[in-house]
């Protein structure tokens, strides 16, 4: 019998410490990519069923442009808000997990958003692919609109822009309050909203008494869809620290 | 050489509580340490000050010669498996066994197959469909495959019955001859693994109680039986544990004997075994709460 004493283990070089825990991340892909495409599938699937009951009962005169106001629609929204749940959930259930292999939390918070910007890769070629399919097919031959909704821009290159940079926010906007939740379970969390929506409050309260929803409006509309997408990167920024600042004194702890 | 383990005067407080107060000890290498306490006694906050999970109020940790808290190249080496060790709701075993050996330097697939078959754990199943004894054998079977340098199990078999518990003292026995490395097994089931045991370290209320090699500690208590006027006559004023008695006969548990001691008592007609670790524990335990409870 021979006896090997256990040798400390070279250490990893720094990438392949980040990377392994991004490929955690993806080592099930059911949360993190299987689930949202059915559910989307699902309601893209609803709303074709919708458009054909609406364009079939109309007369040929009748279908130009029946469908128009589906460029304002929102049922590709689904999909961001759930990439938010997807960055609380993956955060939450592989911190505790990752750390018992020996993790440090600076690893893991690099290989968590190495993974987010991944997902958020995949997700916007995905809409983009399939928004381009919809303008090249003319709405699915109806003139319905479901991934390349007005909001995202007007040519494709914005399209990709905009669906990017929203889905790096709602990622690294859900890995903050993972964080939180990781740090502080539920009443944090609690706390959390109640001093976003108390934030967002002020900001209205501010707006209105100073008069200034005039100028809130045009600026918008100066900044318009880049512009506004562009901006929201200093959120998504100030996101990320956020949750990087907070898990990395945190503790794994068992009870919800 | 640098011990594996060495703590210094640690301190961990939550609030008021002192969960680690002021505990001090070392690990040496290749052993098997059992961590030893009743529930609350700060067995996993010791732990986990130990891996870096848990930020120490005060004192120092130092891990392969290193501070652990966010040190790569120091954790990298160990693996954590904590009572009720949660993974991944979506996971299957399958996708825990696919995932650790990237963590792993000294991951055996070979021996985590072998375990696999041990436990009879299926594969294909989700997580939150198992039962709480297949998962602590996932914990149990990553814990042992892992290899790491240095393995914490804390209470990892919640739920695994006689038959599975056993097979997990005898592979990692086995595992341990020919891959020494250290281990911190913390349990209530001091009996069961008694014989695994190398070092014994017993906290209770944050405090570090006993610190001693588990064939010492084996011998520091005698259990002496007989007609209760000899038993008295020969502990005269020895320190007693503990005393028991139906009728004439007695029962006391007194601080180890030296030989010609036990010569004496066997002259006696007494009878002498040997104290169950587990029994010596509670009775010390006991002993030091009372002796505390008398200072204070």
């Amino acid at each position: 019998m021979t006896t090997t004493t256990t040798a400390l283990a070279q250490p990893a070089s720094p990438l392949k410490r980040i990377t392994r825990v991004t490929k955690l991340h993806f080592a099930n892909p059911w949360t993190t990519l299987g689930l949202p495409w059915i559910i989307l599938g699902v309601i893209f699937a609803g709303s074709l069923t919708i458009w054909w009951l609406i364009y079939s009962a109309l007369s040929p005169e009748q279908r130009e442009g029946a469908l128009e106001g589906t460029e304002f629609g929102g049922s590709s929204f689904f999909i961001f808000i759930y990439m938010m749940v997807v960055a609380i959930q993956a955060i939450s259930i592989t911190f505790p997990f990752a750390l018992g292999y020996g993790v440090t939390r600076r690893d893991y918070y690099l290989g968590s958003a190495l993974a987010f910007i991944a997902l958020a890769v995949i997700y916007t070629t995905g809409l983009t692919v399939l928004g381009a399919i919809e303008k090249a097919t003319n709405g699915w031959g109806m003139g319905g609109t479901m991934f390349a909704p007005i909001y995202f821009g007007e040519s494709a290159p914005e399209r990709i822009f905009v669906t990017f940079v929203l889905f790096l926010f709602f990622l690294f906007f859900g890995s903050a309050i993972a964080a939180v939740w990781v740090r502080w379970k539920a009443t944090g969390v609690t706390m959390f909203f109640i001093i976003v929506g108390a934030l967002l409050v002020g900001l209205i309260a501010l707006t209105t008494f100073t008069d200034s929803w005039a100028a809130v409006g045009s600026t918008l509309v100066d900044l318009g869809v880049l512009g506004v997408a562009a901006w929201s990167l200093v959120l998504t920024a100030i996101s990320g620290f956020a949750g990087f600042v907070l898990l990395r004194r945190a503790t794994p702890r068992n009870a919800a | 050489m640098t011990p594996t383990i060495e703590v210094t005067n640690l301190s961990k407080h939550f609030g008021k509580v002192n969960a680690v107060n002021d505990v001090s000890f070392t690990v040496e290498e290749n052993k098997i340490y059992g961590l030893l306490g009743r529930n609350g006694a700060g067995k996993t906050t010791l732990m986990q000050l130990l891996t870096g999970q848990e930020f120490a109020s005060s004192g120092t940790i130092s891990l392969f010669g290193q501070p652990p808290v966010e040190n790569a190249k120091v954790l990298q080496n160990t693996c954590f498996i904590k009572e009720s060790q949660r993974y991944p709701e979506d996971f299957r075993p399958k996708d825990v066994f696919k995932t650790a050996p990237w963590f792993f330097a000294n991951w055996d697939q070979e021996f985590a197959d072998r375990l696999i078959a041990d436990f009879r754990l299926p594969l294909d199943r989700r997580i939150k469909k198992l039962s709480r004894g297949q998962l602590s054998s996932i914990g149990v079977i990553v814990g042992l495959a892992s290899r790491a340098p240095l393995t914490f199990f804390d209470e990892p078999y919640l739920g695994l019955d006689a038959v599975a518990r056993q097979i997990f003292y005898d592979r990692l026995l086995e595992d341990y001859a020919t891959h020494p490395r250290t281990v911190i097994l913390s349990t209530h089931l001091i009996d069961e693994v008694s014989n695994l045991l190398e070092h014994v370290l017993v906290i209770d209320d944050g405090k570090l109680l006993i610190n001693e090699d588990a064939e010492t500690l084996r011998n520091r208590a005698t259990n002496v039986v007989g007609m209760k006027t000899a038993v008295e006559a020969f502990i005269g004023n020895r320190e007693v544990l503990h005393r028991d008695g139906i009728g004439g006969l007695s029962s006391v548990t007194v601080a180890g004997l030296s030989e010609s001691e036990r010569r004496d008592a066997h002259a006696a007609g007494l009878e002498l075994s040997p104290v169950s670790l587990q029994q010596l524990i509670i009775e010390l335990t006991r002993t030091e709460t009372k002796e505390f409870e008398a200072s204070a």
